[in-house]
């Protein structure tokens, strides 16, 4: 029992610690003044506000739930476009049925601002769920990741020797796959597996019509984290390796502090600035190998942007939205996430140059 | 530590990396679910025929020697054989037969992204704050975001659906053709480069051509995220070099601006971009597989996914070796370049 209280009281009080620094005064000075400095800043800023709140309330300003097929408004074009299409009828002509195939100009409804697909699913409605998984995929991949990496690459910088080497060498098995190809095979083999996550907004009945859960993509989430802890396990051993030969770590040491307490108190929130940028960058990179993987038909969901571009391209010479929509709520979103990870950069200057890419 | 030292000591470190590959790839089959016989059985088949196929595939023996023996195997260049993709095919002759594709893709597109990005980087650094530098940045910056696999798609329907539509010359020109319809006829025998230049000298000039066109969108897609990069990194490499203070010194001494940026600033802003590039290969081989799938193309990556879709556990694991090793190949090559044009790398 005290054995894991101690482990809550070292966790919690490390969090604490941690986010007490990331924290400081002068770091949201620096902040503050980078941000209104910068315009990029600020419109990275807006962008991810926005979309974190299109994703948040996405019930509420969806205008149709968006896995609801309606197979009499299929291919409808977004607002402002019109899209012809083919209609077949079968009319007695001189009393015998034949086939007649006309074509019909569709215009858009307000009821779909972005069109529908073949399924006459509206492609507004998906792209505000999509932003659900991807930002909740992004967010809890790099978050694992995170913990897992800067575990291992704390300690590996901190004991150095054989656990260095022991550590550092399985990441270079690693890193001898590209994470795409590495998160194909590992979704692949082991399955593509959703969880079902019961929408709070519906379950309080405040938006009704809109689907009652919505699925997260479990594999997924596990398989990006594993893929991409070595990125942070690399950051936090070189931060490790430098901290470990600071006056105040040796101190600490000298007095009789444990090593999990040094590792806590003294080395990890020295380390967190360059591990935060990394993880906002990665939360970037995650959310494009998690479209790339859906576009693949590796993923645990059908409602993704991902998915959606992948169901477009057999349309692409009629229904150009289909694979356009979804596709741009990634650019929009990725370029956002940059942005502040670009801000926090050159805020915090953690002296890491872009490394991790999908 | 000499050069040469260095070097040994890296060839070594990426031989374990390789048995690491190995191993990892020989348990993978272990740890995943689903039994491998039932992906190669006919439905119909009875238990006996099932002991038959799981002592073809050495599945009774105690998994020790069946590690060994797959460890000799590879080692000799044998994978085993394809059961499913390419029935009784050697799994070597299927891979090795698909990666000259994805081979000449990667490198158009690092062609195409060394000739772009370069200039940009160094026209934007250079003219800081002015149209061409934020032309410059926000291209980088919607490059790097832009999911590769999108960005085919939306370059075939602008070039290939929209403009044919529009003109029609496009067609007449065969220029940018369909990929998808275009590459389907080269199933299993694409148009390579080494092809094309074979008829080339023998005066056939048209599959010269027809490389060339179907290689234009698929190393534009791939390119692009690694333009943006370079793009990216080159301007901030060259704005750091610009204040140092030799460039001060150079100037002083009246050397030409143009041999100052050249000669001087770009060559030290390149050292330290070798390395990140280093790093984003794993981008450009996982970014070829998606392109691969986007374009049709038949290289190791539309392979690898086939295999792992039909569950072809050979051909799986001799793909992820192959795309393994040759990643730490490329980046074995990378780090000596590395040290030799920074020999300060092989004293640390």
């Amino acid at each position: 029992m005290s054995l894991l209280s101690d482990f809550f009281d070292w966790l919690f009080g490390g969090i604490a610690m941690v986010l007490g620094k990331a924290a400081s005064p002068r770091t949201i000075r620096n902040l503050k003044s980078e941000l209104s400095r910068s315009l990029l800043a600020k419109l990275g800023v807006a962008l991810l506000v926005v979309i974190v709140l299109a994703a948040v309330f996405a019930p509420f300003i969806a205008p149709n739930n968006p896995q609801v097929q309606h197979l009499n408004q299929t291919h409808l074009p977004p607002l402002g476009f019109s899209a012809a299409t083919t209609q077949t009828t079968s009319e007695m002509v001189n009393g015998s049925v034949t086939v007649v195939e006309k074509t019909v100009w569709v215009n858009s409804t307000a009821e779909y601002p972005l069109g529908t697909n073949s399924l006459g699913q509206g492609m507004f409605s998906r792209a505000l769920y999509g932003a659900r998984v991807s930002l909740l995929v992004g967010l809890l991949g790099s978050g694992i990741a995170a913990f897992v990496g800067v575990a291992i690459g704390l300690s590996a910088g901190y004991f150095g020797g054989k656990v260095d080497d022991a550590l550092m060498r399985s990441a270079d098995v690693m890193l001898a796959f590209p994470s795409l190809v590495l998160a194909v095979a590992l979704v692949g083999l082991f399955g593509k597996q959703g969880i079902a996550v019961h929408d709070p907004f519906v379950a309080l009945g405040l938006a009704p019509g809109m689907p009652a859960t919505f699925k997260i993509p479990g594999t997924v989430i596990l398989v990006v984290a594993l893929v991409n802890w070595v990125w942070f396990a690399r950051v936090a051993r070189g931060e490790a390796l430098t901290l470990v030969d600071q006056e105040y770590v040796k101190a600490a040491r000298s007095v009789g502090a444990s090593n999990f307490r040094i590792l806590r108190s003294h080395v990890l929130p020295n380390a967190i600035t360059p591990i935060l940028v990394l993880a906002t960058i990665q939360v970037a990179a995650i959310i494009l190998l998690e479209s790339s993987l859906s576009f693949l038909g590796f993923s645990g969901t059908t409602l993704s942007w991902g998915f959606d571009i992948s169901q477009g391209r057999q349309y692409l010479a009629t229904s150009w939205w289909i694979s356009t929509v979804p596709g741009l709520a990634i650019v929009l979103s990725v370029i956002g996430i940059n942005l502040i990870g670009d801000w926090l950069r050159d805020a915090l200057d953690p002296g890491i140059e872009g490394e991790g890419g999908v | 530590m000499s050069f040469a030292r260095f070097i040994s000591k890296r060839i070594l470190q990426g031989i374990l990396v390789i048995w690491g590959v190995v191993t990892v790839v020989f348990l993978l089959r272990y740890l995943t679910p689903g039994n491998p016989v039932s992906f190669i059985a006919p439905l119909d088949a009875g238990p006996e025929l099932r002991a038959r196929i799981a002592a073809e595939l050495g599945l009774n023996q105690p998994i020790y020697t069946q590690y060994w023996n797959y460890l000799t195997g590879v080692m000799q260049g044998d994978f085993g054989q394809s059961y499913i993709v390419a029935k009784g095919l050697p799994v070597s002759d299927v891979v090795f037969g698909r990666l000259p594709a994805t081979i000449e893709m990667a490198v158009a597109a690092s062609v195409v992204a060394i000739v772009l990005s370069i200039p940009l980087g160094v026209i934007s650094a250079t003219n800081r704050h002015e149209p061409s530098d934020y032309a410059a940045t926000t291209f980088s910056l919607v490059g790097i975001s832009t999911p590769n696999f999108w960005l085919g798609i939306m370059l075939v329907l602008v070039m290939a659906i929209q403009l044919d539509q529009l003109t029609g010359a496009w067609a007449w020109l065969g220029w940018f053709s369909p990929p998808t319809s275009g590459m389907a006829r080269y199933q299993g025998s694409p148009v390579l480069f080494y092809d094309g230049l074979r008829y080339l000298l023998s005066g056939n000039t048209a599959p010269m051509i027809e490389w060339f066109q179907h290689m234009t969108l698929p190393a534009i897609t791939l390119g692009t995220y690694f333009t943006a990069l370079i793009t990216r990194l080159t301007r901030s490499g060259m704005l750091d070099e610009l204040g140092q203070a030799y460039v001060q010194a150079l100037r002083a001494k009246g050397l030409p601006e143009t041999r100052t940026r050249y000669r001087h600033v770009l060559k030290n802003t390149l050292i330290p971009i070798i390395t990140v590039l280093g790093l984003q290969l794993g981008t450009l081989i996982g970014g070829a597989v998606i392109t691969e799938s986007v374009f049709d193309w038949p290289g190791l990556g539309s392979l690898l996914i086939d295999a792992i879709n039909r569950r072809d556990w050979t051909v799986i694991q001799g793909s992820l070796i192959v795309i393994g090793c040759g990643f730490v190949l490329i980046n074995i090559l990378v780090d000596a370049l590395y040290a030799y044009v920074n020999p300060q790398v092989v004293n640390d």
